[in-house]
């Protein structure tokens, strides 16, 4: 089966998958909003906005001090584009099955891809 | 190497996408609602802002309430933004969102024209704090709906969820 364009390989895994959606539907949003609502580890979460970050797919950025600090997450330019290429590539595939599957007739509402 | 995708799985991904952006919206929906210091706030500073420009003020009068209204509200909606754990995208927002904030303005702005008309033979000091208290009043319980009904509109109601469906 061949993938169609705009399929990224860095946001597919399920995880990735959740934060990016998240942030796309954000300005940003702070660490701790992202780990409660995904239900993720402090590290778990790390690790992926590492990864996401080395990919220049988010910006993390830091403000305040001691009790009072929080880390802003923010999807890039190239992050929101790529997401947006990559729910595209998702509906693609989806399209391609036809109505037999039954999942191309119930396509998800355009926000998702927003 | 690409990882082969088939439309069930595929399916699976857009769904699984919409669940971290509902959770936005809830967060959304829970800070513009349920924030009652915003929202007291809001309604204690248009009441002291009304009822002092009610008195008849000269003009240095009029343009320090209105300074002083304006960056009493800048203050607090800074102070609300920082106490946000997230900002919805500017793509999120609809034409209702819109229409919702400037159907409240002319609501309470049409409720102060109104009282003004209807207290004219009154006290300055007296009208002034009818139509202040008219207009908090209708910006308080139209705040709820209208802030509902443009939160319908961010999560896209009216169209058919997958949970419908079944």
């Amino acid at each position: 089966m061949s993938t169609p364009a705009g399929f990224d390989e860095l946001i597919h895994p399920s995880t990735r998958l959740s934060v990016v959606a998240l942030l796309a539907a954000t300005e940003w949003a702070d660490f701790a909003f992202i780990r409660d609502s995904l239900s993720l580890s402090d590290s778990a979460l790390s690790k992926q906005l590492h990864t996401l970050q080395e990919a220049e797919y988010l910006e993390i950025q830091k403000e305040g001090g001691g009790r009072n600090r929080r880390t802003k997450v923010r999807l890039t330019d190239r992050g929101r584009t790529a997401f947006e290429g990559h729910v595209a590539a998702l509906r693609a595939i989806v399209d391609s099955a036809g109505p037999a599957t039954g999942a191309a007739r119930k396509q998800p509402r355009a926000e998702a891809g927003r | 190497m690409s990882t082969p995708v088939d439309a069930e799985q595929a399916w699976q991904d857009l769904q699984r996408i919409r669940v971290p952006q509902e959770r936005v919206y809830d967060e959304y929906e829970r800070a513009a609602s349920g924030s009652r210091g915003m929202t007291y706030g809001t309604a204690a500073l248009m009441w002291l802002f009304l009822a002092g420009v009610g008195l008849d003020l000269p003009l240095w009068g009029l343009l320090l309430s209105v300074g002083a209204y304006a960056g009493l509200l800048g203050a607090l909606i800074v102070w609300s933004g920082r106490r946000n754990r997230m900002q919805l995208h500017r793509s999120r927002f609809t034409g209702r969102t819109l229409l919702a904030f400037a159907a409240g303005g002319v609501l309470v702005g049409g409720t102060v024209v109104l009282a003004s008309r209807l207290t004219e033979p009154l006290e300055p000091i007296y009208a002034g704090l009818i139509q202040a208290t008219a207009a908090v009043a209708v910006y308080l319980l139209s705040l709820g709906p209208a802030n509902r009904w443009a939160i319908d509109s961010v999560r896209g109601s009216g169209e058919p969820t997958e949970e419908a469906d079944r």
